[in-house]
Order: structure tokens, then sequence, then C-alpha cells
């Protein structure tokens, strides 16, 4: 799989190149802002592109610019935003627009290799991932008008996968469950959270998220 | 108003003369009706003193000492009886009838000239006066005088003329026909001066002045017409034409003291509005309330006061600087007290013209005054503590931002690079050798743990989402960081940095003392924003905080019942 890797903090970016190629990833390029990516994206095709969420010229979130920039240009090129936000709004910025192929990672995450390639691997099949802390803090947010109070257990962990963007395959088997038994559980949470179900899994992490973070 | 010795001394004299000129006339008017003006009628007679009276009192009322205007009206008043004096049976006086016969319409029209309001002179209304008295006094009075024998012209039952140097019955002719002739010049110049006077006055200064002047125009007017239609004889006569022209000068002397008694009355019912205005008010008036009866009082609703700083800038009732309206739609009438410049009204172009006004309103106001001026000034006090402490809070946030911002690209990413850099150490050297690895696997997490800790304490300085997408966004944001935080109510749109600010850390602060769970609500209303923080507990501990940055942003804080309401205001 070929990746390039954005990120101003030479450090870090030489380290994580490093890590992947061990992990068997090849690097196809490596810059520090984010003019620079999209010109490596443009002419490298790389399968994912990783990306600092801030980055130069303004130190905001160039990074995140850039990924969706990258999402409109080339759908075909997966994105995976590092960032040191914990907010689910830039997550949920990135999927907005092509809710596939991207990924929205806590940056302290880097140095968790199989994590990182885990999540590489998902978008590269046109998955979508959201870091779980992210989605934890969502789904143990209380609210005013206490939506999942109506769920179980098993099913708010069954959401919180579906909000991490895992497919039912994947759900079953961290769960130890059948295929069969994931299924009924997600009808029968988006029965009783009154949404829509979508054909694909990465509209549905776009429908769970916005329920997630409103009110 | 309580009169003081001296005036009451010349009230009384000019009462004493009325009665003994008064009764010189009517004695000499009856010793021979068909020389004099008034004739055998006793209504004309009547007439005549009536006006003479209503003007002498209209000149009481309005006597103060140093003012010339009631002087030159008392005056003018027994002038006109005097007119009646150049007749045989006038004995003694018939000289002073035969030299001031004409006097009174200079008088009158320096009377109006002057004004209830006192204006000096200026040089057209010199020039005028100086012209009129010469034509009446000095040509038809003592010139005439000088060559006219009564003897010689027929009139044996007349009184010898003292002032007679030689009959000169042709010179006699040509002076009275240019005294005339003059007169009737000065005359029509004394109405154009008048007219003008009146078209270019502020409407305050006319609403003063025409009640006096356009009277005394007229009267004087009918003079000039007398003089037209006395000019071919040579003299003013009493045919029936002079006697009707007589009785309508007595009228319009009779306007003239009703509209000295019409304007006083108009000074008065503002006086008596002013006076009520302190009445009412006392001497602690609202804030604004002054400002608000001023302008109902004077019919101008538009009205401003301005006061002035002890350093010379002016403030307006809120306490923000300000300056004076330039000439032009506004105009700015500076008041004075203590000898000290202490505020302007500003108001429409000649609202306040009369001084007597600005005098009044000084004088019955003033306490108010004081009060409302203390008052904008401890407002600019206020208004400069608001912006110092707004400023202080606003340079914090900045402060913090700026930390937060170097936090998270610096230290942060520092430490994930290192937490990065010993994972690579593990992969390559220590791979073989366990004991270095299990050492290089806890440093690594405690330095992921400080990345993790470091980018909690960034985001409590400041968070982002704050800056860029508003309260609403923010306090979302912060109960998916903190779960007994608990967003309801909350509008979508922007404010004031300092007002979201003020708000967000308000649920922060509340946070940090709770226990349960913290609720928060937020509306707007009336260009206020509305908050209300749930808390459940009391929140003293917080209170400072909290309210040092909601007073920056001009708010007030009220704690109640483990409830904190915050009021901000906003344009939004």
């Amino acid at each position: 799989m070929r990746v390039v890797i954005a990120d101003d903090e030479a450090l870090l970016r030489e380290g994580l190149a490093r890590l992947l190629e061990d992990a068997g990833f090849e690097i196809a390029g490596r810059c520090g802002d984010a003019d620079a990516l999209l010109h490596m994206v443009e002419v490298r095709r790389p399968d994912v592109a990783i990306v600092d969420i801030r980055m130069p010229p303004n130190q905001g979130d160039d990074g995140l610019l850039a990924a969706q920039e990258i999402r409109r240009r080339h759908p075909d090129v997966g994105v995976l935003v590092l960032s040191h936000y914990l907010d689910s709004r830039y997550a949920a910025r990135l999927l907005e627009d092509v809710p596939e192929r991207a990924g929205y990672l806590l940056k302290d995450r880097v140095s968790e290799v199989a994590v990182i390639a885990d999540a590489l691997r998902r978008i590269g099949e046109g998955e979508c991932v959201i870091d779980p802390t992210i989605v934890s803090r969502l789904v143990a947010r209380k609210r005013a008008r206490g939506p999942l109070d109506v769920l179980t257990g098993r099913e708010r962990e069954v959401l919180a996968l579906v909000a991490e963007g895992r497919s039912n395959g994947a759900i079953g088997e961290q769960l130890f469950l059948s295929r069969k038994t994931v299924d009924a559980h997600i009808s029968q949470i988006f029965l009783k959270l009154d949404l829509r179900e979508a054909p694909e899994d990465h509209r549905r992490v776009l429908a769970v998220l916005a329920f997630l973070r409103s009110g | 108003m309580i009169a003081d010795g001296r005036t009451a001394l010349y009230r009384a004299l000019a009462g004493i003369a009325l009665v003994a000129v008064a009764a010189a006339t009517t004695a000499i008017v009856r010793g021979d009706p068909d020389l004099a003006l008034a004739g055998e009628s006793g209504a004309a007679l009547a007439a005549e003193l009536a006006a003479a009276a209503l003007a002498v009192a209209a000149a009481v009322v309005t006597w103060r000492a140093g003012f010339i205007f009631p002087v030159l009206l008392a005056t003018a008043a027994l002038a006109w009886l005097v007119a009646e004096w150049n007749a045989p049976a006038a004995g003694p006086a018939f000289t002073a009838g035969l030299v001031l016969y004409a006097a009174w319409p200079p008088l009158l029209a320096a009377a109006a000239l002057r004004g209830l309001d006192e204006r000096p002179f200026d040089r057209p209304a010199a020039v005028l006066l100086a012209l009129s008295f010469g034509t009446a006094v000095v040509l038809l009075g003592l010139a005439s005088a000088a060559v006219f024998d009564p003897e010689a012209r027929g009139c044996v039952q007349c009184p010898a003329n003292l002032l007679l140097i030689a009959d000169a019955p042709g010179l006699g002719d040509a002076l009275g026909r240019a005294g005339l002739a003059l007169t009737a010049i000065w005359t029509a110049a004394f109405a154009v001066l008048a007219a003008a006077r009146i078209v270019g006055a502020s409407p305050a200064r006319r609403r003063l002045a025409a009640p006096v002047l356009l009277p005394a125009v007229a009267a004087v007017a009918l003079f000039g017409a007398d003089a037209l239609h006395g000019l071919d004889r040579g003299f003013i006569s009493n045919d029936p034409t002079d006697r009707a022209m007589r009785l309508a000068e007595a009228s319009a002397l009779a306007l003239v003291a009703a509209g000295v008694a019409l304007a006083r009355l108009r000074t008065r019912r503002t006086r008596a509005a002013l006076a009520r205005l302190v009445l009412d008010i006392g001497a602690a008036p609202a804030p604004g309330e002054l400002r608000a009866r001023l302008a109902d009082s004077l019919g101008d609703p538009s009205l401003e006061l301005l006061h002035r700083l002890e350093g010379g800038e002016w403030i307006d009732a809120d306490g923000r600087v300000t300056e004076l309206p330039a000439a032009g739609e506004r105009e700015a009438t500076r008041v004075h007290a203590g000898g000290e410049e202490m505020m302007a009204v500003v108001h429409r172009p000649g609202l306040l013209d009369d001084p007597a006004l600005v005098s009044e309103l000084v004088t019955m106001a003033s306490l108010a005054l004081m009060h409302e001026r203390l008052h904008a000034s401890r407002r600019a006090r206020l208004e400069e503590l608001r912006a110092s402490r707004a400023r202080i809070v606003a340079a914090a946030d900045t402060e913090r931002r700026t930390l937060e911002r170097d936090l998270h690209d610096g230290a942060q990413q520092r430490l994930v690079a290192v937490a990065l850099a010993i994972r690579l150490a593990r992969h390559r050297i220590a791979a073989a050798d366990p004991t270095l690895d299990t050492g290089l696997a806890a440093a690594e997490a405690r330095v992921r743990a400080a990345a993790v800790e470091l980018r909690d304490v960034a985001h409590g300085l400041f968070p982002t989402v704050l800056a860029d997408e508003g309260l609403r966004a923010a306090l979302e944001e912060l109960s998916e960081h903190t779960p007994q935080l608990v967003p309801r109510a909350l509008p979508a749109g922007r404010f004031a940095g300092e007002v979201e600010s003020a708000a967000y850390f308000a649920a922060v602060e509340s946070l940090r003392l709770a226990d349960h769970e913290v609720t928060v609500d937020a509306v707007v209303e009336n260009g206020h924003l509305r908050v209300v923080i749930g808390a459940g507990t009391v929140l003293d501990g917080a209170m400072i905080q909290i309210r040092d940055r909601v007073g920056a942003a001009g708010g007030t804080v009220a704690a109640r019942d483990g409830e904190l309401r915050l009021e901000m205001p906003c344009a939004s």
C-alpha cells in the first residue's frame, strides 16, 4: 500500500515513515505543508494520504482543508487526518462531503503502529475510521433529552463501533457475536433511535455521528 | 418677584408722573376741546388716557434696575399725552407742548428697538433714532418753536412761547414741512428695520420680540401717515383725519402694552414649567430624566444635555466622550454656573435664544443639573473602568489563546514525536533486549500520558472552537470532554468575543465547582444574552472570576438557588 505523509514536525514525520515502512507500507512521499501535499497527491497518486490537521502556512486547520480538497479532487485517494483535537466537529467536517475512505485519529496514536496500520487498511478498503476516544466521549455525554437511554448496554457497544466506522463483520469479531446477531442489534438500534438504515457502511457512520453530536 | 426699595420708588414715581400728566392733559383738553386732538368726545380722551396708563403699567411691571426698555416705554407714554399740550389751555406747560408734541414716536421706537430682552442699540438702530429725535425734538420742536409767535399768528389767548426768538412764518412753514417729510421717512425706515429684525430673528427671539415690536411699528407708522397728511399745510393739526389717526395710535399703544403683558406671560409660563420641573424631579432625578423633562417643557424632543468634565472634554448622559455640535442643524447653548462652564444644552437652533430663559434654566434647575452632571461624570468613570476591565480580560484571553497554540504546536507535537522515537528505538534496538524494551515501553507510556494531559491543559486555556464557531459549538464540544455538562437550548448566533468567552468560562468555572450535572440554557432577549447555569450548588468560589468577565462585557451576574444568571448586552 502506498502512503504519503504530511506533517510539519520533521521528527514525527520521519519516525512515522520508518514505523510504517517496517510494517510493510510503501512511503510514496513526505512533506511539511498543505500545498506540497496537494501537489504530491496529484503527482504520485498514493492509496492513502496521512495529514496533520495543523500545518503551515496558517497553522490553523490547513491540514483538514487540504484533506477535504483531496477528497473532492481524487475520491479514490484515502485520507487519514491526525489531530490533537478531541472535537468531533473536525471529524464530522471531514466526513460530511465524501463519507468514505476517510479517517480521523488522535495524534498520540502515531506510536501505536498497529492502530495506524489497521486504520490505513480499512481506509484503503473504502471504510471510514473515527478515533474510539472521540466516539466513547460522544456516547458518554449527558444529554438534555437522553435519547441513548432507550438502548441496552450491548446495543450501546455496537453503536460505538458503528460510529468508529467498523463493518458488521468486524463488530461481530470484536464482540464475539455472530454476523446475524450484529445485524439484528443494528436494526434494533436504528429503529429505537429513529434513524434510517443506509445501504453503505460509511453513510451509516455519518448518520450515527451526526446523531451523537446533536443535543 | 419682590421689588427692592429702589425699584418700588421708581414705580411710585412713574405712577405719580402718570397721574400728574394725565390730570394736566385732561384739564388742557377739557379747557379747549376744539383745539385738542381728543376733541369734544369724552371717549376719545378716555382712550388717550387709557393707552398711556396701560403703557406706563407695562413699563412698571417690567421695571428692573439697569433696564432701559421700561424707562423708554414710560417716557413714551407720558410724551404721548404731552402731544396735547401745544394748546392755549396749557398755561405754563404750553412751551413744553410746542417742543415735545412729536417726541412720543421716537421714544416708542427706541423702546421697541431695545425690546424686553434689553438688546443694545446696533448701528442701524442708533442712526435711525438719531434721525428721529433730531426730526421730532430739534426740527419740529425747538427750531419751529423759536420762530413761532402764537400771538402774531392770531392766537391771542395762547400763553407766551418761552423759546421764541423772532417770529418767521415762512421759515416756520419750511421747517414744519421738512420735519413732517423727514418724519414720514424715518417712520418708514423704522418699519423696515423692525421687519428685518423680525424676519432675521430665531423663532424664540421672534416670539419674545414680535408682540411689542409689531404694535409699536403700527403706532409709529400711523404717526408717519399723519405727518404725510399734514405735509401740505406744514403742521399737524386736529382735523377729523388727525383725530381718527390719534385714536388708532391710542389703540396701537394699548397693544404695545398688551404685547409686553403677553411676552411676560410666556416667560412666566416657561419659568413655571421649569419650576414645576425642579419640583417634580427634586434634587435627585433619575438618570436622563432631567433631559426628558427639559425636552418636554421646552418643546424640543431631540434636546440633549452634555456635561463638561474638569479636563475640558464633553460627555453625554451615558458618560461617553463627545463633541459639541458645529453650527448648523443643532445648536449648543453653554450653561455657566459659579463662573465656570458646566454643561451645554444641545437643541434646535434658536430654542434657547432668550438669555432670560437660559438664566432661569440655570437658577431653577441648578441642583438637578449638578446632580445630572455628577451622575454623568460617574458614568464616565464607570465606563472607563468597564473599558479597562474589558481590556484586561481581552488581553488575558489573547494570552491564553497564544499559550494554547504554543502548547499544541510546540510542546505537544514534540512529546508525540518523542513517544514515536521511543517506539522506533524499541523496534530497532531493544527488540532483542527484553529488559531495555520494558523500560522503554514504560517511558513511552509516560510520555504519551503527558501528551494527553498537555492536550487537556491546552484545551482548558482557550478552546479554538469558541473563537472559530462560537458559544453553542464550544459548549457542545465541552460536553464531549466533560459529560456532566448538559447544554440545553442555546442560540446558534455569534456574539462579541468577550460575551462568548464570559458565558463559556462561567460554565467552565461552574463545572469545576459542581459535584453534579451542570445545565446551561441561553436565550437572546431585548438585545441581551441571558444565560442560566444550573449547578445545584452554591458557586461562591467562582463568582469573582465570573463577575470580572461578565462585568467586562457590560453585563450582570446573579446567583440564587444554585443557579447562576448572567445577562450581557449583545448586538446579535
